[in-house]
């Protein structure tokens, strides 16, 4: 089993300014499943409570001269502490020689101090003329063959996408209403429509406080707006919508919900809602563009699916 | 929806959430906490109390609203939970930007409706329940406690800082004034002595005004001393306000704080808004705070 690999500038500053904070908030821990074509960054695939989110890039987007390989069809996944891993990445720019030496990447086993029993861990490496750098990331062993094999069936499960998906508000002022929601309640219903709206609520035996979007933009499944509904208040119209099968809804977590929107960390250009076929769970897609153009960065992917709460159990 | 019979009792439009979330939080000196909302053609009064204890009052007066249509016979009241009040106004303030909020008593169900439009597509709404209020108690009825007020403004800051200080001697503090030399004696004991004094010839920064004939004295149940000015909004202390104690028949007292309510200052882009000074807006906040009881010296002032 080996993996080896150049972080590229642009892999570096993407990871340590941009992604590696979003991740954090989503968890410490997380899964890194490495692929001949892709890294991923996985929270909470295996166990089915809490958010799951997925940032998948290219290997291209972050290394140089990668190799990997290993008898599981060159697959290799460990889970790592992503506070460690920031910490690593940013103490080696602070004092690496950036002009004329790569930061290289890759896995090894050590025997640490005090110890019998050799570790893995994911070393980065710094060479300076006059100086080099290391820092041992700990990691947990690699996934076995059976574990591995699960982690991949549950990240396929993920790619499923909305049938319908509605342009999510401007991300900022989002996450600040949310964060101010949720002093109210702590369960948030989310309504998705064919016509643009996204409604999101918290309900509780002493206040009823919502938000409409409306007129958004819509991939996928659309309708045109009743116009009859035009004039009715943003919960009957919702109700309505839900009523003719032109809109679903779904009961999250608002924390959960805040806690998805922290991915705004990794400066996506956009995001997008959708709730996935029977109301299985709340879907949050980030978009990146090409820098410098409105193109789809296709090499980035960011998205988080937000277990839905059983209305009989709140 | 106006599903309601009749037109409501009031509909009221803010321009400054924020100032309304100031003042309201500043009455908000623990979690759990009724506050009664009572409406009239002058404006808004919500009323927290400790039973017995302390009371609060927060006027908003018409003038604060950009808009007051007030329909209603006689003075509707109603109960709300003061916390939920104010985290729900909380969700509709956002930074650097100016909403107008919508209020509208009753809903078709009693409710207290909030309604923002941002946007022609954006709304942010919020129905609070109301209950029947908990009688209000009359027994914080305010007198003077003779023909020269017995009072004094002190820089708010000043006060808050005098009263968090005074924590840790312990549960009872003593205020006392005096014409001569005219001051002004925080005094606590308990674990230890801690007596904070303003001069009013050597502290007129801070003593704004001082009027007192003869010396009265009376002690306070620290915590809701502390009530009075443990959530006073920061904007009050940058404003450099003062706040206003009086102390009243029976050792009765009274605490005002000033609480601007201003829109916030956002640059507008509309011309004719150019040279458009607002004037000043200010929420009235009133504590009154009840003596302990003294034994040996409860007919000092009468």
């Amino acid at each position: 089993m080996k993996f080896k690999a150049f972080l590229t500038d642009n892999g570096i500053s993407l990871l340590e300014k941009r992604i590696l904070p979003a991740l954090d908030k989503m968890g410490k821990i997380c899964h890194l499943y490495l692929t001949r074509d892709h890294a991923v960054f996985l929270h909470n695939l295996l166990n089915s409570d809490g958010v799951q989110s997925i940032a998948q890039f290219s290997q291209q987007s972050l290394f140089q001269d990668y190799r990997i390989s290993s008898q599981n069809d060159d697959r290799i996944a460990f889970s790592i502490d992503l506070t460690l891993l920031h910490r690593a990445l940013r103490s080696i720019l602070t004092v690496q020689d950036f002009n004329h030496h790569r930061l290289q990447i890759k896995l090894v086993k050590k025997l640490p101090p005090h110890s019998t029993q050799p570790t893995p861990f994911l070393t980065f490496e710094a060479k300076g003329y006059k100086s080099a750098v290391v820092h041992d990331v700990p990691i947990s062993k690699p996934l076995s063959r059976a574990d591995l094999q699960e982690l991949q069936l549950s990240l396929q499960n993920a790619q499923e996408m909305p049938a319908t998906l509605v342009k999510a508000p401007e991300l900022t002022s989002l996450q600040n209403f949310v964060d101010r929601m949720k002093h109210v309640g702590e369960v948030m219903g989310v309504s998705i429509s064919k016509y643009g709206d996204l409604h999101l609520k918290i309900s509780t035996s002493l206040i009823a406080l919502g938000a409409e979007f409306r007129k958004l933009m819509v991939l996928g499944e659309r309708a045109d707006p009743v116009a009859e509904d035009r004039d009715l208040s943003a919960q009957t119209r919702n109700e309505r919508a839900v009523q003719r099968g032109d809109a679903m809804t779904v009961d999250v977590s608002v924390k959960h919900f805040f806690k998805s929107l922290q991915c705004s960390l990794a400066k996506p250009d956009c995001a997008f809602y959708g709730i996935a076929q029977h109301g299985a769970c709340l879907i949050v897609i980030f978009q990146f563009f090409i820098p410098g153009t409105r193109q789809t960065d296709k090499s980035i992917s960011l998205h988080c699916r937000l277990p839905v709460l059983d209305p009989g159990s709140n | 929806m106006n599903s309601s019979a009749g037109a409501p009792d009031l509909i009221c439009e803010l321009d400054s959430v924020q100032g309304i979330v100031d003042a309201l939080t500043s009455v908000r000196w623990k979690r759990h906490q009724d506050a009664v909302v009572e409406l009239s053609e002058h404006g808004m009064v919500i009323i927290v109390e400790e039973t017995s204890c302390v009371q609060a009052k927060v006027y908003l007066q018409r003038e604060l609203f950009v808009k007051y249509d007030y329909g209603a016979q006689g003075r509707p009241r109603f109960g709300v939970s003061l916390g939920l009040f104010v985290d729900c106004l909380n969700t509709f303030s956002f930074p650097g930007r100016s909403t107008i909020l919508e209020i509208r008593y009753p809903g078709p169900d009693m409710q207290l409706m909030l309604r923002a439009v941002d946007s022609p597509d954006a709304c942010i709404y919020a129905e609070i329940r109301t209950r029947i209020p908990e009688t209000i108690s009359w027994d914080y009825n305010f007198e003077p406690a003779g023909s020269t007020p017995l009072t004094f403004t002190v820089k708010s800051a000043a006060l808050k800082e005098a009263i968090d200080d005074l924590e840790w001697p312990g549960s009872s503090i003593q205020i006392k004034l005096q014409p001569v030399p005219p001051s002004v004696i925080f005094r606590g004991e308990g674990h230890g002595d801690l007596q904070i004094d303003f001069n009013s010839y050597a502290n007129t920064d801070l003593l704004i005004a001082f009027t007192c004939d003869r010396p009265i004295s009376h002690r306070y149940k620290y915590k809701f001393l502390r009530a009075t000015t443990s959530n006073i909004p920061s904007s009050v202390i940058k404003d450099n306000r003062g706040s206003k104690l009086t102390i009243g028949r029976g050792g009765m007292l009274k605490v005002q704080h000033l609480v601007s309510v201003a829109k916030p200052t956002v640059p507008h882009t509309h011309v004719d808004s150019a040279g458009y000074q607002q004037p000043s807006r200010i929420a009235y906040i009133e504590f009154f705070v009840k003596p302990e009881v003294e034994e040996e010296d409860t007919a000092d002032d009468s």
